[in-house]
């Protein structure tokens, strides 16, 4: 920096002990002293700096007191910029997704060991006609 | 429609042509979701509940309140709750459009593919539901309210699932330690204990340690007089090491609450609110924040600890020999 010679040492020496103070006493109080942490929604949404005035106040004050939340949100922000120029969308029939269905059974069965079909007993069936040519492609 | 739902259209009977509108335009653009009006509406009246009653003694305006409904990012919260409704046109679309994205980000964070495509998987059926409750499925869709996009939840998701992962093969690793192995994590640190060698003078010493002892609670005490806001930026940049673009970042939204208390009395702001947050902002308001704790810092050591302008010197010098500081310039280079 240009103008660093102009510099208060007072203003060099404070940035030093406040590092110091910050990191020690992170240190010491852990996010147990949290009843609750933040809940995924609430998390994102301060991340991506959606949230008013009103709505932010008692998630600063949180994230003030809760390293855990914190470090979270700081997490997500570098995410954030991570991904900031990724291509969001593969193009269409390159990965093409089966059905649903079959998707989370054959993930059960991976994570479970087993086909846990009975959980799927409920799916939706086709609502209309309409329904029937866009599934076409995804249905076996 | 749910109880709650009914005494939220009570309160705001202004917001349901609003909310009317919103789902005819998601509608419009997904017909084939099979979400009803009900569900949307519910699903808002949950979303302005969480964030505009919640915390707060003072009830919304009906102004408040379809501003906020405006904000909501409502193709991604009509997707969630078509997915959460587990239908099938919807579920092919979230596919389609995000698990990649998903895929991408499970990497990014995990040591290894396999950690990553175990975490993706373990989201999907997170994402379906295999919670049955009342006879009916729970799927974590149902906690999306819309008031972020959907992809920022889904990062959000992803790693959280990435730390339940970590926590399920480390049971004796506490969740702090555990975070710090998830991303970039913490470089903590302490206060130096100084080895001021076995020949110091004993009455120098014990000046040395009233001197210390004043410091630590001066400084203590400066940083606990801070705003939230000032505190928080402090937190993410020297505890959270947050680079200046990335805390620029987080304030990119002209609507961004820390941004506006930053900029409150900004005459600059006021000229033009939507200017964009540059890391010089950034660093000018580590300035302002640091050069109010040296200011308060000092006031304590003068009108508490009754220090003289040359035992103020000396705390710092102490304090300077003991802590081996970094200054606020360290990122300047690297960015």
């Amino acid at each position: 920096m240009e103008n660093k010679e102009f510099i208060n040492p007072q203003d060099i020496q404070i940035q030093g002990l406040l590092d110091r103070h910050l990191r020690s006493q992170v240190s010491r109080n852990n996010s147990a002293t949290q009843e609750r942490h933040l809940d995924e929604d609430a998390l994102a949404a301060f991340a991506e700096g959606n949230l008013s005035e009103r709505e932010a106040l008692p998630i600063v004050s949180h994230l003030v007191d809760c390293s855990f939340c914190r470090h979270v949100t700081a997490e997500l922000v570098r995410l954030d910029l991570a991904f900031a120029d990724d291509e969001v969308r593969v193009a269409a029939g390159e990965n093409q997704p089966s059905k649903i269905s079959e998707v989370l059974s054959n993930l059960l069965s991976r994570i479970f060991g087993t086909n846990d079909s009975a959980v799927f007993a409920h799916q939706e069936k086709e609502e209309d006609s309409e329904n029937t040519e866009d599934s076409k492609g995804i249905e076996k | 429609m749910s109880r709650e739902a009914i005494q939220h259209e009570n309160l705001f009977p202004e917001c349901e042509s609003l909310m009317v509108e919103i789902y005819e335009r998601c509608s419009e653009k997904a017909p084939n979701f099979g979400v009803l009006a009900e569900h949307l509406k519910d699903s808002l009246c949950k979303t302005v509940r969480k964030y505009l009653q919640n915390n707060s003694s003072e009830e919304p305006t009906t102004e408040e309140v379809k501003n906020f409904l405006r904000q909501i990012q409502a193709d991604d919260l009509f997707l969630a709750i078509a997915c959460a409704n587990g239908n099938e046109r919807a579920w092919w679309e979230f596919d389609q459009q995000h698990r990649s994205y998903l895929e991408r980000v499970a990497r990014h964070l995990a040591r290894t593919d396999i950690d990553a495509q175990e975490v993706v998987d373990s989201v999907y059926v997170e994402l379906y539901g295999t919670r049955v409750v009342n006879g009916e499925r729970v799927s974590k869709f149902a906690t999306y309210s819309g008031r972020g996009s959907l992809r920022g939840w889904l990062r959000t998701v992803i790693w959280h699932a990435l730390v339940d992962l970590h926590r399920a093969s480390h049971d004796e690793v506490s969740l702090d330690e555990m975070t710090e192995n998830v991303g970039e994590g913490y470089a903590h640190a302490t206060f130096a204990k100084v080895n001021l060698g076995g020949e110091v003078d004993r009455i120098n010493q014990i000046a040395k340690d009233r001197y210390r002892k004043a410091t630590l609670s001066a400084i203590e005490n400066a940083f606990a007089n801070l705003d939230d806001h000032e505190k928080l930026l402090l937190l993410y940049y020297h505890v959270e090491n947050l680079k200046l673009r990335e805390i620029a970042r987080l304030v990119e939204n002209s609507e961004s609450p820390l941004r506006g208390w930053f900029q409150r009395k900004s005459v600059s702001r006021e000229k033009n609110p939507a200017t964009r947050i540059h890391e010089s902002t950034v660093m000018r308001w580590l300035e302002k924040s640091y050069a109010k704790v040296l200011k308060m810092f000092r006031t304590e050591l003068q009108a508490v600890h009754k220090l003289s302008e040359d035992e103020l010197n000396i705390c710092m010098e102490l304090a300077t020999e003991d802590l081996a500081g970094q200054n606020l310039y360290r990122n300047l280079t690297t960015t």
